[in-house]
């Protein structure tokens, strides 16, 4: 399914309704993927008045949320739309969700840097955050370009990197673990920087979890909770409407 | 507004419609105003006027009589004729009199001019007599004769006069029940007997019977034939003493020049003194009247008297015509529309059929006498009354023909409107009852036919109209001047389709036309035009309340 | 103790209740092959004159389901629907090829008494067409058609196919008025009593709820939940979202072909076909 095929309905004002959609819904993931860098930079370099923007930032995000939902809720009522315009609007629904976690998570993130940017910092200087933070903002950034081209393979692509995610996740945390035990000075602290790492690697779950609506919109195929490989084989396999 | 904003605007065509139809309805409620006002005023009872006339020649005669019409002449015309008239004079009125007495003067229509007559009297015992023979007659009473004896004179003449008139209308209408029922019932019946010799004289010569079992069932008809003579002789014999008994009383009576008449009692029917009555009394006789223009027989030449046979007989054969063409119309419909394989043959057929309605209906007439009464009927003849021959029975024009040939004459009428009706059946229906394993036949009989019953009746409406008023061809079939029999009767079989009809059409026709006696037949001409119309009117009401009883019965999917 | 035994129930009837409730959402769909066959179309063409109106139908239709037909007008999906009960044969130019078998035996077979055949097969039209009668001699005429008499049998077939329909509560104060003074709705209903009275096996429905309002259609579409239950019932529709409704199979039919026949749930959310999709979402090809 490509990205034209929102259009040719015959009725026009259903195409601009469904365009109008997928615009806003870009629109509201281009904020949450500025709110989880502009988060990121804030704890890394300590800058609080750029942290406090972002806290400011995560009523934009909800308020979006608001009015997307509305705007499938009347979609849905008008035109009662079936197949692929049905899967669309669901998983708009579902994709919009997480995206509003995704900015919760960035602001938990944003009051993390106001709190540690009180404190001493680092030696890493919070290197492990910063590339953290980047792949995780490169992953919401791919999960939405997934989603604006329907691209399955970007899609599963965003999938198997969450993994890795998660693998640079736990080492981190380790590591932090090890500090707190070699130095209990720097407890107060690190819990902060875990509950600021543990953020990003919810925003990962939740670009994931966009993926996979990706492909339930893209192959009429839900693959939550199922394995990487099952997943790939349901994505690759045929496409619904293709004939 | 310009010319042109108002012939884009539509109001011409408002107009134009709005005219046509204003005209139409101007037409028709003048043609029934007209009948309506010459027809009805007919039985009001008019005045009887007396005047003194000197003549141009110096002659004096005295002038009793009912005012007919007036009409202004120029005076030229008169002159012409050499009627001397002053010159100044332009024009000069004259009137028609009805003066009556056809048996005094022998005619009872005469012109006199206004020019020498004096003031018109209208004296309160100047007389009408409506008369079984020789029309009404004008005068004053005289006096009341019984056996040749004076009975009433003066004061007690006229309660008498109604006394006896009722009395010797009594014994009339007896004598008439007695020749028309009693004696015709014996007719018939002899009649018969003659005919079953005759048709065992037939099968005797054709060897079907022998010789003794003639001899046997002739002894039969012959003891028949006595007990009828006898009851024959006893009838007479009361005829004669009626006879004898009506003829007791004679009114004499002053006609207008001075005379004395006598007249029986038994030729008047009702004496009137019209100056001496009052708006009531004159209604009642109105009433009375027409209630005998309704119920009579005709007389003298249908000229007077009642149209009742005319109206029977139209009424009668209306109803045997839709009898015969409803089913005829109907089935040929359906065959058409339902059975019949839609292709050039059948667009022949219909094309043919439709034409039938647009020929003359005199070629009716022609096609009738030629198939129906000629072959028809002699082969009828032939075979089942060959014992009355040579004098037809049913090969002679009749009530049955005269119907066949109105209901051919309307049957395209009905199959067209039966069609029509068929064909708006919405599909949806049939296909309805054919979904539930109904054969063709079932559903026609059971739903579409049943459906299309309001069109047939609107077919039968209009078949009706047309038949009711038709004259030409019934002349050539079974119409007559003057029916001696109703075609319905107490005698077996009761309804005599062999009989000859009188019809209201014919009827107008005949004395309008016919009449030896213009002037007196004239407003019967009307009386008898408006009966046919409120005949046509009554008969298609019935129709139409059918009909819309029906829709509303079927209403919904049909209309 | 004993509040805790309480507990215990409660727990477990809670539980109870909620594995019911999702047991038959299991993501288990409809498979034609699990399904009982009633009818079965083999290899159907059907022309018009020289015109094909239906090319190469094959088809299998479940026993007590809902099948509906949907497409764009003149895509054949009615003409297929009346050769079930060969409505078809009252058109003149009408010629069919191919077979439909009515558990196991061809229709179009020459032995076949046609009229036998639509008492076991019967239809509802588009538009509602009672008869000129009374609401009870329109359920009564199939079984008088069958010559039955008994003034008792008639009273109690009328009273059931009449319950059947939905319908008896609303008339059966007026059974001996004209079907006439019925709603449009009603008139439906009364057309549906009219068809099962004489019991068939299939019902046959063309578009029954296109001419009435959308409480009069709601009432026919709950009627057919109700049907199903004891007949085979084909629908054709134009309305998308009543065939999403109702039915339990659908078939796509586009200019006389059968372009994708498959369970409802799956041809409306993730339908195989492009034409399909480009059908129900309402594009243009």
């Amino acid at each position: 399914m490509d990205k034209n095929k929102l259009g040719g309905h015959y009725l026009e004002k259903y195409n601009e309704e469904l365009e109008t959609l997928r615009n806003r819904v870009l629109a509201m993931g281009g904020l949450v993927e500025a709110q989880v860098t502009d988060a990121v930079n804030a704890l890394v370099s300590a800058d609080v008045r750029l942290a406090d923007q972002v806290i400011k930032n995560d009523a934009r995000v909800n308020s979006l949320e608001v009015i997307i939902d509305e705007q499938c809720a009347e979609i849905l009522a008008r035109h009662q739309p079936a197949a692929s315009d049905l899967r669309f609007i669901i998983s708009i629904v579902k994709t919009i969700t997480d995206l509003e976690r995704i900015g919760d998570q960035a602001e938990k993130v944003a009051r993390m840097a106001v709190h540690l940017a009180e404190k001493d910092r680092p030696k890493n200087q919070y290197a492990d955050i910063q590339s953290l933070g980047e792949r995780v903002a490169r992953l919401v950034h791919e999960a939405l370009d997934a989603f604006a081209r329907m691209d399955v393979e970007v899609a599963l692509s965003v999938a198997r990197e969450d993994a890795n995610v998660d693998r640079e996740y736990e080492s981190v945390m380790r590591q932090h673990i090890t500090y707190m035990m070699e130095d209990p000075r720097t407890i107060t602290r690190a819990l902060d920087v875990i509950w600021a790492l543990r953020a990003l690697e919810r925003i990962g779950d939740h670009a994931r979890n966009m993926c996979e609506y990706v492909i339930y919109l893209v192959k009429g195929k839900d693959v939550r909770h199922v394995s990487l490989e099952e997943m790939e084989r349901a994505a690759r396999g045929e496409t619904p409407g293709a004939e | 507004m310009t010319l042109k904003n108002w012939f884009k605007s539509g109001s011409p065509w408002v107009w134009l419609n709005a005219g046509a139809i204003a005209i139409s309805m101007i037409m028709v409620v003048g043609l029934l105003a007209l009948i309506m006002v010459r027809g009805f005023s007919h039985f009001w009872p008019s005045p009887i006027l007396m005047t003194d006339l000197t003549t141009h020649d110096g002659r004096e005669m005295r002038i009793v009589g009912e005012l007919s019409r007036s009409q202004v002449l120029p005076a030229q015309v008169l002159r012409d004729a050499g009627v001397p008239i002053d010159d100044d004079i332009q024009l000069v009125t004259r009137h028609l009199i009805k003066q009556g007495n056809r048996d005094v003067w022998g005619r009872d229509f005469v012109w006199y001019p206004e020019l020498g007559m004096t003031q018109w009297t209208y004296p309160r015992d100047a007389m009408r007599l409506e008369r079984r023979e020789w029309g009404d007659f004008y005068g004053f009473p005289v006096r009341i004769l019984e056996q040749g004896r004076t009975v009433a004179e003066g004061d007690q003449l006229w309660p008498e006069l109604q006394q006896r008139i009722r009395r010797a209308n009594d014994i009339f209408d007896e004598i008439r029940r007695i020749e028309r029922r009693e004696i015709g019932n014996v007719n018939h019946r002899m009649e018969r007997v003659r005919l079953s010799e005759r048709r065992l004289d037939l099968q005797l010569r054709e060897g079907r019977i022998t010789v003794a079992e003639r001899d046997q069932a002739m002894a039969d008809l012959a003891a028949q034939r006595l007990v009828l003579d006898q009851e024959y002789a006893v009838l007479q014999a009361r005829l004669d003493a009626l006879y004898k008994d009506v003829r007791r009383d004679t009114l004499v009576a002053q006609v207008m020049d001075g005379r004395e008449w006598e007249i029986p009692m038994a030729q008047i029917i009702r004496a009137i003194q019209p100056n001496d009555m009052n708006v009531l009394s004159k209604t009642g006789l109105y009433l009375k009247q027409f209630w005998e223009f309704m119920s009579g027989y005709p007389r003298e030449a249908n000229t007077e008297g009642g149209i009742f046979p005319a109206i029977f007989g139209t009424v009668t054969m209306v109803f045997i015509m839709s009898i015969i063409v409803t089913p005829f119309g109907v089935l040929a419909a359906i065959y058409l529309r339902e059975y019949a394989r839609q292709g050039p043959l059948l667009r022949v057929i219909r094309i043919s059929v439709y034409n039938l309605a647009g020929v003359p209906s005199i070629v009716f007439g022609v096609f009738g006498l030629g198939f129906f009464v000629y072959f028809m009927g002699g082969a009828i003849d032939r075979n089942f009354y060959p014992e009355a021959l040579p004098s037809p029975t049913f090969g002679t024009p009749g009530l049955m023909w005269a119907s066949f040939t109105l209901a051919l004459l309307t049957l395209p009428v009905v199959i067209v409107a039966t069609e029509e009706g068929l064909s708006r059946i919405p599909s949806t229906i049939r296909h309805g009852s054919l979904a539930l394993g109904a054969t063709k036949a079932e559903t026609l009989w059971k739903v579409v036919v049943p459906l299309a019953t309001p069109a047939m009746m609107t077919g039968l409406i209009l078949a009706i109209a047309r038949a009711a008023g038709e004259v030409a061809p019934l002349m050539l079939v079974g119409v007559v001047k003057l029916a001696p029999t109703l075609p319905i009767d107490g005698n077996f079989p009761f309804i005599h389709l062999e009989r000859k009809i009188m019809h209201l059409g014919f009827h107008i026709f005949d004395v309008g036309f016919q009449s030896p006696n213009v002037e007196a037949a004239q407003p019967l001409v009307y009386a008898t035009a408006l009966t046919l119309v409120v005949l046509i009117v009554v008969l298609n009401l019935t129709a139409i309340s059918i009909r819309n009883h029906l829709r509303e019965k079927y209403r919904g999917e049909s209309d | 103790m004993d509040g805790m035994t309480t507990m215990t129930e409660q727990n477990t009837m809670t539980h109870g209740v909620t594995a019911g409730l999702f047991e038959n959402t299991e993501r288990k769909r409809l498979r034609l092959a699990d399904e009982t066959i009633a009818l079965e179309v083999q290899d159907l063409n059907l022309y018009y004159g020289e015109a094909q109106a239906l090319k190469r139908i094959s088809m299998k239709v479940a026993a007590k389901r809902v099948t509906a037909f949907i497409g764009p007008s003149g895509c054949g999906k009615s003409t297929l629907l009346r050769c079930f009960n060969r409505m078809n044969d009252l058109v003149d130019a009408c010629r069919i090829e191919g077979k439909i078998l009515l558990e196991g035996e061809d229709i179009y077979d020459r032995k076949v008494d046609v009229a036998e055949l639509r008492r076991r097969v019967g239809m509802v039209f588009q538009k509602p067409n009672p008869f000129p009668k009374s609401i009870y001699e329109n359920v009564a005429y199939g079984l008088r058609l069958q010559g039955v008499r008994d003034r008792k049998v008639l009273d109690e077939v009328v009273e059931r196919s009449l319950r059947g329909a939905a319908l008896w509560d609303e008339v059966k104060d007026r059974l001996h008025q004209n079907a006439f003074g019925l709603s449009g709705g009603q008139q439906q209903r009364l057309v549906i009593a009219r068809s099962i009275a004489i019991e068939p096996e299939v019902i046959l429905l063309d578009e029954p709820a296109s001419a009435l309002d959308p409480i009069s259609t709601a009432k026919i579409e709950e009627l057919i939940y109700e049907l199903k239950e004891d007949y085979t019932i084909l629908i054709v529709t134009h309305n998308m979202q009543q065939a999403a409704r109702v039915s339990d199979y659908t078939a796509y039919m586009y200019l006389g072909e059968m372009i994708e026949y498959g369970d409802t749930m799956t041809l409306f959310t993730n339908p195989r076909k492009k034409a399909t999709e480009d059908y129900i979402t309402g594009r243009y090809g």
